[in-house]
């Protein structure tokens, strides 16, 4: 069977109506998600808003919404084999104040994406929604979800109002790891809800501000988690760090490295240089991907990272930033590509061939057909 | 070898005037035609930043440049904002607000008895 071409580490299903949720929401949560949604305040407004212009739905509908159109207008617009699915203003759910309401539209969000989006197509990959804020019933939505192969990996928002190393944290990362799933953590809601402030010193002004500095939150939580040993203890843990960026990790990995030669022993349990740490067990996906004016820098930077094992695609379909795996991935050089366009991705989530549906699984690598 | 020009009829006057904007396919290239003020403008529906169908984009007017804690507006219905990145293209000249070498792709359109025709 053919390999996969391009998979897409962060696509955007959205929910088209608050009340397509309310057959997996227990009774009693009803009317506080039809009348404050998923509640987790404030935020920064885009003067060009979140969502693509030219994604809306043939009907007219929010962009992202429509697993077929989706299908049309993504998938097949730019020949991408697999997407992992990432969720669409429901991330934030662990910065909601009550934890009995994230924790139950954690998992009617989980079962929804499977009856929606999981049945319509086999190219649709699902990431399991977490509350970090009560490990233990993440965990157990983990436990729950897994057993759906087509759950590859478990979500939360990056924001939040601990470092994720912290040890209250760890029985997430312990079911993750029992379950053979990558912790993913995405942006976009750095500073509200319970979350601490985006910046150590305090709130920006514009959209513009705070989506320029969302990588010092990556900065921070890839520090934790690496020194708290959390990749001691959970030695097949991979964490996803998704739409942070990229070109501050070499900066990150050589100050922790060169820091470790003179203070290890505050962190007797690290065995190993904190870069080879990250080098494993972290991967990165492209999109925002840097664009410097001398595009040969980007490829510096992908070898200092090594990028050949740590960096996915991903799109962001369909936000405002999205990017075009025919453009953006244009200035890499070709043999660390196709690593970062499908094979990163391919092993990171155990997807080795062409879903049923591609074009490419109809005929084989020999030019046979299958039956 | 570039193939000759001519002319093609892409709208009546009227019908752009009512929808704003019309994007056509002449030769094979989408094409947005877009009217501003009583002149008209064809650009290629192919943003130079990463492709998008940049005539689907909002047109606006915008912020100018400005002092400190200052804000005018103006060129209200002469900027046009990519529906992906935002990247805003002046519409009569195609050229991008902050990078003046980027530019959107434009064709020379004429008008004649109340049709307009794209020369390519
Ligand atoms: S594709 Fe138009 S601004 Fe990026």
């Amino acid at each position: 069977m053919a390999k996969p071409r391009i998979i897409d580490a962060d696509v955007h299903n959205a929910i088209a109506q608050p009340k397509d949720l309310l057959p997996y929401l227990p009774r009693a949560w009803h009317s506080y998600w039809l009348s404050a949604g998923p509640a987790y305040g404030g935020g920064w407004v885009s003067p060009i808003s979140v969502l693509r212009k030219d994604a809306k739905t043939d009907d007219g509908g929010m962009p992202g919404s429509d697993p077929h159109y989706m299908l049309k207008h993504h998938f097949e617009k730019y020949g991408i084999d697999y997407g992992i699915l990432t969720g669409s203003g429901i991330l934030g759910i662990s910065v909601n104040p009550n934890p009995d309401y994230a924790n139950v539209l954690a998992s009617a969000y989980n079962d929804w994406l499977i009856e929606t989006w999981m049945k319509a197509s086999p190219v649709y990959k699902g990431s399991i929604l977490i509350n970090h804020s009560d490990p233990q019933a993440a965990a157990k939505e983990i436990d729950r979800m897994a057993k759906h192969k087509d759950m590859v990996q478990v979500i939360m928002c990056s924001a939040s109002r601990m470092l994720y190393g912290q040890r209250f944290f760890h029985p997430i990362y312990e079911a993750a790891e029992r379950n053979g799933l990558p912790v993913a953590f995405h942006p976009g809601t750095e500073g509200r809800g319970i979350s601490g402030p985006p910046t150590p010193s305090g709130y920006p002004t514009s959209y513009f501000e705070w989506h320029n500095i969302l990588p010092i939150n990556y900065m921070a939580h890839v520090n934790s988690l690496v020194c708290e040993g959390v990749f001691e203890k959970f030695p097949k843990l991979k964490v996803v760090a998704i739409e942070g960026g990229i070109a501050w990790l070499p900066h990150l990995m050589w100050r922790m490295d060169k820091n470790y030669k003179g203070l290890r022993d505050q962190v007797p349990w690290l065995k190993r240089l904190p870069s080879e740490y990250i080098l494993e067990h972290i991967r990165l996906t492209t999109q925002p991907i840097e664009e410097p004016r001398n595009s040969e820098h980007l490829n510096q930077i992908l070898d200092m990272v090594d990028a050949g094992r740590t960096v996915m695609f991903s799109s962001d379909y369909p936000h405002w930033d999205f990017d075009n795996p025919r453009m953006a991935l244009a200035p890499i050089r070709k043999d660390l590509r196709s690593r970062i366009l499908a094979d990163n991705a391919m092993e990171l989530y155990g997807l080795q061939d062409v879903p049923d549906s591609s074009p490419l699984a109809t005929e084989s690598s020999e030019g046979g057909v299958r039956p | 070898m570039s193939s000759p020009t001519a002319r093609y009829p892409v709208c009546k006057v009227e019908d752009l005037k009512s929808e704003g904007r019309i994007i056509t396919t002449v030769k094979g290239v989408e094409v947005g035609i877009f009217s501003v003020g009583d002149r008209y403008y064809a650009w290629r529906n192919m943003c130079p930043h990463g492709a998008a169908p940049v005539c689907e984009g909002v047109v606006c007017g915008t912020r100018l440049p400005s002092l400190v804690y200052e804000y005018k507006y103006g060129r209200e219905q002469e900027i046009l904002r990519c529906p992906w990145h935002g990247w805003e293209f002046d519409l009569t000249t195609g050229r991008h607000l902050v990078d003046q070498d980027v530019k959107l792709r434009g064709y020379p359109v004429e008008v004649a008895e109340g049709q307009l025709y794209l020369v390519m």
